[in-house]
């Protein structure tokens, strides 16, 4: 026999889904329809869905816990996008070495302006520790931010944060600095962005999304393995 | 099509499975970003059927966007704590971010530019 309370949370975690997916439809279908870059159903879904939960009052974890479907769906889809990366794959080949050595820079610099701006700003290391790791994808991120002491709801605030500026504006910045070819476009972002910028920026181009996806990868390997590094040399410094 | 469907499922959840064994014993990266790199690797030697794979795969990567709703609505959480820091830390997140966009993309295009440009002037090398 099934108690009352399992039916009726069920329920409410089907509702909450299905909320989920007609707001992201709607705004499907209108950006199909607009076809203006702003519309981006995400963003918008997001902005929709955090004032119905703040006037029906329902707590972020009974949200979080109803739609874990659509959370766990996010791995098959990071492993979907070996497919765009399989169809470049002999062009990057060739570059794989100026490749590394430039997300290499580039993530090392990140990380260590990051830090020392945050240090410099609020003075807090924990928070400094966050901010400095939120280029990563966010399983990486948070191992991350526990190994070094740091703090996890920041850290996954930041990593939302970095994920939203560089999908929402980082193809029309980088077009604005002339950085036009799709593969320099799809390395930045993936680099910066991670999952959430390769996810949006996919949809423009499969080279976009090939470039992007490789960045990812790369720069999450960069992360892990030297990010503890830069920060316990910068905490001597400091 | 519906058999199709089947083969996509099942070569991406065997590549987040070994993924998933990988990561068992190399914690370094996530079991996602594994799984990524194998689903490349069998594609690549064709021990997957890429033409099979491809309109499923073309369809969730339009709607990946959609996994990454419930996390964003998270943001809900930390309305205090940009109460608390003010804006420093929102500004500090958008500085960094556009400084690796542009570091990377900068960079990386200028060696694609340098890239054609040697080989626009190989035929004329040639002559």
């Amino acid at each position: 026999m099934i108690s009352n309370d399992v039916v009726t949370d069920l329920g409410f975690a089907l509702l909450l889904i299905s909320l989920t997916l007609v707001v992201y439809r709607v705004f499907v279908y209108l950006q199909r329809k607009y076809t203006k870059p702003w519309l981006n159903p995400m963003l918008l879904s997001i902005l929709t869905l955090i004032p119905l939960l703040l006037f029906f009052k329902i707590p972020f974890e009974q949200y979080y816990q109803a739609t874990s479907p659509l959370n766990k769906l996010l791995e098959p889809a990071v492993v979907a996008l070996g497919y765009p990366l399989y169809q470049h794959l002999h062009t990057i080949i060739k570059q794989w070495r100026s490749i590394i050595v430039l997300l290499f820079i580039g993530t090392f610099i990140a990380i260590a302006i990051s830090f020392i701006m945050t240090i410099l700003a609020v003075s807090k290391y924990d928070i400094a520790v966050s901010l400095s790791l939120k280029s990563v994808t966010t399983p990486i991120g948070i191992a991350l931010t526990e190994q070094l002491n740091g703090n996890n709801s920041i850290t996954a605030f930041a990593i939302i944060l970095a994920g939203l500026f560089g999908a929402l504006l980082g193809p029309s910045w980088l077009s604005f600095i002339n950085v036009n070819s799709p593969k320099a476009q799809g390395l930045a972002i993936g680099a910066a962005s991670h999952a959430l910028g390769t996810a949006t920026i996919s949809k423009v181009s499969y080279e976009h999304a090939a470039y992007s996806s490789l960045a990812l990868i790369i720069s999450a390997v960069i992360t892990a393995i030297f990010s503890p590094l830069i920060i316990n040399t910068l905490v001597h410094f400091l | 099509m519906f058999a199709h469907i089947i083969y996509s499922i099942l070569s991406v959840s065997f590549c987040l499975l070994v993924g998933k064994s990988i990561e068992f014993f190399l914690p370094v990266l996530p079991a996602s970003l594994y799984g990524m790199a194998i689903f490349t690797l069998l594609l690549h030697t064709r021990l997957l059927n890429a033409q099979r794979i491809q309109p499923c795969i073309e369809w969730s990567i339009t709607h990946m966007a959609l996994c990454f709703i419930p996390a964003g609505v998270g943001i809900i959480n930390h309305f205090e704590l940009i109460k608390q820091h003010g804006i420093a830390l929102i500004l500090i997140i958008f500085f960094t971010t556009f400084l690796l966009l542009t570091i990377v993309g900068v960079a990386y295009q200028r060696q694609i530019n340098q890239h054609e440009l040697t080989t626009n002037n190989e035929p004329s090398n040639d002559k």
